[in-house]
């Protein structure tokens, strides 16, 4: 399919999302689609698949003006938009997902037969190893990740829109993806890919498009650029591409502050470790590999089964949230949407909800005093937000996700475990939270953060733990940190290495 | 007061039509009473709107909370039933009017508590733990009532009638217990930590939760709570009625509360909602019925009128999104 896309404005009310923004792709090319949150690339591609009109501006394809795009008439010209959070059904079957809203049927009756092979097809040819009949939440979030890609093969899409669909995936998983996006693109198939993950991005596509603040910045061949000066062009500003621990003294001190012995639990066995005053330790492995229920259960949001944790030399008691909170312990839980926002609280309400739980006394509230806290937080974090009454959904995926740091901030807590704290959040934000936990480790804070991506943890870490198959394969110094070396204990290659 | 701090005069009206649209319906609907009778705002009528609505009024906020934090109960008008007859055989057996209070908070804080620990440690819905509670304690009050009613003893009538028939300057007590109530509800919930927790548990409770929410505490009290001011609304039910049919009595109170709710824009969903929204729910569904009677609409197309008016109110709070 070729598409253009000429001059496209859209508003919001008085936010002008969109500014005349001119966007093509051509047939079988991989289109990287780049820009911080809020630069407009969801409202550009949402405009595409006719989930709402743009105020002026043509989309043309195949050279034919398509005037008065709806979600119905996208589908009919094989326009297949994958949006960020899955929209998988769990409670139905695979093929019963991929077929939704388009049954095969007759007299109003379910075709399931056809329905159950035609769908395996896709499966096959996509090399996925799924059955067409396994309940979707049987499935893991990269496996649901390709369903929803098999859901836009099943009718022959031309052109399938990704939105960050590598968010949840570990490396190898990202490879296997871009395996069968290669495969599609030869047989004509185009992309518009939206990534923040910059190396994804030059890996896989062929060309470009930058937006900032709704406007078109640049287009091009992506041979023509360096992942240097992309940055520098979605950020608008010369990004000093520094790593924030080179030529930095080591916040590390003497003593522990957290320490955890032979912790076992749900999906993770004999967890030791410890972390020092002034200590950033990041923890890392494949999806599946234990990482997400040990960050939860180091909070004391899920039971362990065995081992004690241990803050300031005392056992942590993991009764309840709260005493864990009390006893010095923060959390940024991953998932902002899910586990971060109350989506219905304002955004000084969400600021102040932890302070409330964990320090406050009274079991009175003053908005005066919520305010004047969000307004601490807002200075400290640099949060963009125009009336802080409004619901905390009203920001950005990156300043909603300083205002939960704010909420942890508030209550001063002597250790922080951050799981995954920049998850798809744009370069300008993540880089001003990488500077804030540095700020927090030369406080003396203990900081543990659980990431997957190579660049981050090359920015944070004094010391990388490195988890495969529930256990602490490896534990990395900043010095050792090689992307190779974190995949080799991530997927346990050291092991079958011939001596 | 946030409604016209630093804001132009479009955001204002946004706002009225928006957050504070319960209050453009209820002015309305004034203007339609006063329509239809120009003497809608004499105080003899003006108080009896409120001496009506107070008993069901009262159970309405407890709603508010339950609706507020995404649960709902449907055992209100069967709990009201249970209380006040059993209310009623208390006061005859202790001949005092105090301590049928007493145990009438009690009994309806007790009620609460169970809804409240069979959702939280039973693991049940809210929906289905009511549900049974409220073909629960019907039965039992039938049973004990044998189908009979429950009636205050000669000596003491007078004494029981007099705290829902009395007045206290001019101000009639029904209506004095529904503002006193609403206006504790309110500060409850704008003003304390546990008010905020009700929303946070509505909108998002995995993040309330990991805010160190105690999730199943704030669920307990919320249901407890509610209970007491239904145990409430029970003592003031067998003071107005001095007699309490057990089969009929506070029936459907849980539909009049919810849509009360509604009405006063509180989301079905839970996270988002206003005391001052239900107390004029309660307000609005006591006009309607009264310009109905006054518009001389027949009596039994009462519930139509009010079930329109109900989807109208919501439809119109749905238009802001």
């Amino acid at each position: 399919m070729n598409l253009e896309m000429k001059d496209i404005s859209k508003s919001f009310g008085p936010v002008k999302a969109l500014r005349d923004v001119s966007f093509r792709v051509d047939r079988g090319q991989i289109h990287g689609l780049l820009g911080e949150n809020g630069a407009g690339k969801t409202t550009l591609m949402n405009v595409l698949a006719g989930t709402f009109p743009q105020d002026s501006g043509q989309i043309v394809i195949n050279g034919k003006v398509i005037q008065g795009m709806t979600p119905r008439k996208s589908g009919g010209l094989k326009i297949r938009f994958i949006h960020q959070e899955l929209n998988l059904c769990n409670d139905l079957r695979v093929y019963q997902n991929m077929f939704l809203g388009d049954e095969f049927s007759r007299a109003g009756f379910l075709k399931t037969k056809p329905e159950i092979k035609r769908a395996q097809e896709v499966l096959d040819y996509m090399n996925t190893g799924i059955q067409a009949e396994t309940p979707v939440s049987d499935l893991d979030t990269a496996q649901k990740q390709l369903v929803e890609i098999g859901r836009a093969l099943l009718f022959q899409s031309e052109l399938i829109i990704m939105d960050e669909p590598t968010t949840a995936l570990n490396t190898r998983e990202i490879e296997n993806l871009f395996v069968i996006m290669r495969k599609l693109k030869t047989e004509g198939v185009s992309f518009i890919y939206i990534s923040h993950k910059m190396p994804e991005v030059f890996e896989i596509c062929d060309a470009y498009t930058v937006l900032r603040d709704g406007a078109f910045i640049q287009s091009g061949d992506i041979k023509e650029i360096t992942e240097h000066r992309a940055t520098e062009l979605l950020i608008g500003k010369t990004f000093v591409s520094t790593n924030l621990k080179e030529g930095q003294d080591s916040h590390v001190r003497e003593d522990t502050i957290f320490q955890t012995r032979h912790l076992g639990g749900a999906g993770f066995h004999d967890v030791s470790f410890e972390v020092h005053r002034g200590e950033i330790v990041v923890i890392t492995g494949l999806q599946g590999s234990g990482t997400d229920e040990l960050a939860t259960a180091l909070f004391g949001a899920t039971p362990l089964k065995g081992g004690t944790i241990l803050i300031r030399d005392r056992p942590l008691s993991l009764k309840s949230i709260k005493n864990v909170m009390k006893s010095g312990v923060g959390m940024i839980p991953r998932n902002r949407k899910e586990r971060g926002i109350v989506p219905d609280l304002s955004i000084q309400q969400n600021n102040s909800l932890a302070y409330w739980t964990a320090k406050h006394p009274s079991p009175l509230v003053s908005r005066k005093e919520e305010h004047e806290r969000f307004r601490r937080s807002q200075v400290k974090l640099d949060i963009k937000a125009a009336n802080e009454y409004d619901p905390i959904t009203s920001l950005s995926g990156g300043n909603q996700q300083k205002v939960i740091l704010g909420k942890w901030l508030e209550i001063d807590a002597d250790v922080y475990i951050m799981d995954n704290p920049t998850q798809g959040i744009d370069v300008g934000s993540k880089f001003a939270i990488y500077k804030l936990i540095h700020a927090l480790s030369a406080e003396g804070k203990g900081v543990i953060v659980f990431s997957s991506e190579f660049p981050e943890i090359r920015q944070l870490a004094d010391r990388c733990l490195v988890m495969y198959k529930g256990r602490i394969n490896a534990i990395l110094n900043y010095a050792d940190l090689s992307e190779m070396e974190i995949m080799k204990y991530s997927t346990g290659a050291q092991g079958e290495e011939p001596n | 007061m946030t409604l016209f701090k630093n804001r132009n005069i479009k955001d204002v009206w946004h706002n009225i039509t928006g957050n504070y649209s319960h209050w453009l319906s209820f002015i309305i609907l004034l203007l339609a009473a006063v329509i239809v009778n120009p003497s809608f705002f004499s105080w003899s009528n003006l108080s009896n709107q409120f001496v009506q609505g107070a008993i069901v009024g009262i159970c309405a906020m407890g709603m508010s909370l339950v609706i507020s934090a995404g649960m709902i109960d449907l055992s209100v008008g069967s709990a009201v039933a249970l209380i006040s007859g059993l209310g009623i055989t208390v006061l005859n057996r202790t001949q005092s009017v105090f301590l049928c209070l007493l145990f009438c908070l009690g009994a309806g804080l007790i009620v609460g508590l169970i809804n409240g620990i069979l959702v939280t440690k039973g693991r049940i819905a809210p929906f289905i733990v009511t549900l049974a509670a409220m073909s629960a304690w019907r039965s039992v009050i039938n049973q004990l009532g044998q189908g009979g009613p429950f009636t205050a003893s000669r000596e003491m009538y007078a004494g029981l009638r007099e705290v829902a028939a009395g007045n206290y300057l001019f101000i009639p007590n029904l209506m004095l217990f529904f503002i006193i109530i609403t206006i504790i509800t309110g500060i409850l919930m704008s003003k304390t930590k546990f008010g905020t927790y009700v929303y946070a548990i509505g909108s998002n409770q995995l993040a309330a939760r990991l805010s160190g929410i105690s999730v199943d505490r704030v669920k307990t009290l919320i249901f407890t709570y509610a209970g007491t001011l239904y145990g409430l609304s029970a003592f003031l039910l067998a003071s107005r009625l001095t007699s309490i049919q057990a089969a009929s009595a506070g029936s459907a109170y849980e539909m009049d509360a919810i849509a009360a709710v509604a009405i006063g824009g509180t989301s079905m969903a839970g996270g988002r909602g206003k005391i001052t929204g239900t107390f004029l729910g309660v307000l609005m569904l006591r006009i309607i019925s009264t310009v109905l009677i006054m518009a001389r609409v027949p009596p039994f197309l009462n519930g139509l009128v009010q079930g329109v008016i109900i989807i109208i109110a919501v439809l119109a709070q749905n238009r802001k999104k």
